[in-house]
């Protein structure tokens, strides 16, 4: 990947391969995948009033979810007192899915084009948004898969790999579904080839976030 | 219900609520900065002292007012990606 860098016109260009470029698709498009089942579950019987809830935004769920990158996505908005978190959810949730959902798609849009011009990526200021945030989106969720610890944090650029892992908690299957930590814990190697690859491509993205932010400062 | 909205509007009135960012191990500090400098409209000085904040502390205070605008503030911060918790100031 040659890294981002602002044109005459304002816009963020870089050039991917063609690996790098169907490796972006494939997270951000996995990322919208993820949110966008959530938005199948029947929150709320009445077809009708799901109908109604959803156009205008609302009907999310109540608790924080079990996955831990899901969780991590569609935080609590309170720390300290779950009744409200509980209805803020309910008001909010779909709509931040919802936008998470358009920028992941957005940058799968983008990469397409990007693939049909020899590789050559163009932003203008709203996909550099998207692409912000969706970047953000796929490490969190990454991190979250790999289990990394809160109180860490690894944020100069994503080169760091002597911390930011609780290697106890590696998901080497890939599907993250590790709500049940003991069970989860006594079922899962510690570590994996999976692991390590998901590892590089976590700090490839951080490389790919670091550069996008340079070309924008 | 319409009592609850009432209440709720006299606590917002009452006491102050704040906006806080919590340490994540993920998001870059140059990424928190950008987001505290745009959304918030900081200074590039007072956005890296509260990302440094963040950083060191666990956590830092970005806004502060009524609980609806606290709300709007956590919900942008979701929308970036970073982990925020609105609540009561003296809580």
């Amino acid at each position: 990947m040659i890294p981002f860098e602002r044109d005459d016109n304002g816009q963020l260009v870089a050039s991917l391969t063609e690996p790098e470029s169907a490796l972006l698709s494939s997270l951000a498009a996995q990322v919208a995948d993820m949110l966008d089942e959530l938005g199948s579950a029947p929150y709320i019987a009445d077809p009708d009033a799901a109908a109604l809830y959803e156009s205008v935004g609302i009907g999310g769920s109540t608790t924080l979810h079990d996955d831990p990158a899901v969780a991590r996505l569609l935080p609590n908005a309170y720390a300290d007192d779950l009744d409200a978190s509980r209805d803020f959810r309910g008001l909010t949730e779909r709509s931040l899915a919802a936008r998470k959902i358009a920028n992941a798609r957005a940058v799968v849009d983008s990469l397409d084009i990007a693939r049909g011009a020899g590789g050559e990526l163009r932003l203008d200021a709203a996909l550099v948004q998207s692409w912000m945030r969706t970047l953000v989106d796929i490490r969190l969720t990454i991190a979250a898969r790999l289990g990394f610890t809160q109180d860490e944090y690894p944020g100069d650029g994503g080169g760091d790999d002597s911390d930011g892992i609780d290697s106890d908690r590696l998901d080497d299957d890939g599907d993250g579904n590790d709500s049940d930590d003991a069970a989860y814990d006594a079922a899962h190697e510690p570590a994996g080839d999976e692991s390590l690859v998901m590892r590089d491509v976590y700090d490839w993205l951080g490389w790919v976030s670091e550069s996008l932010m340079e070309a924008i400062e | 219900m319409l009592e609850d909205t009432d209440l709720r509007e006299e606590t917002a009135l009452d006491v102050p609520w704040v906006t806080l960012v919590w340490n994540d191990p993920v998001n870059l500090m140059s990424y928190v900065s950008y987001v505290f400098r745009s959304y918030f409209g900081f200074s590039r000085a007072e956005a890296d002292k509260r990302m440094l904040l963040v950083h060191n502390e666990g956590r830092a205070v970005v806004a502060s007012g009524s609980r609806e605008e606290m709300e709007r503030h956590v919900k942008a911060m979701h929308d970036f990606g970073l982990w925020a918790t609105l609540q009561k100031e003296d809580a």
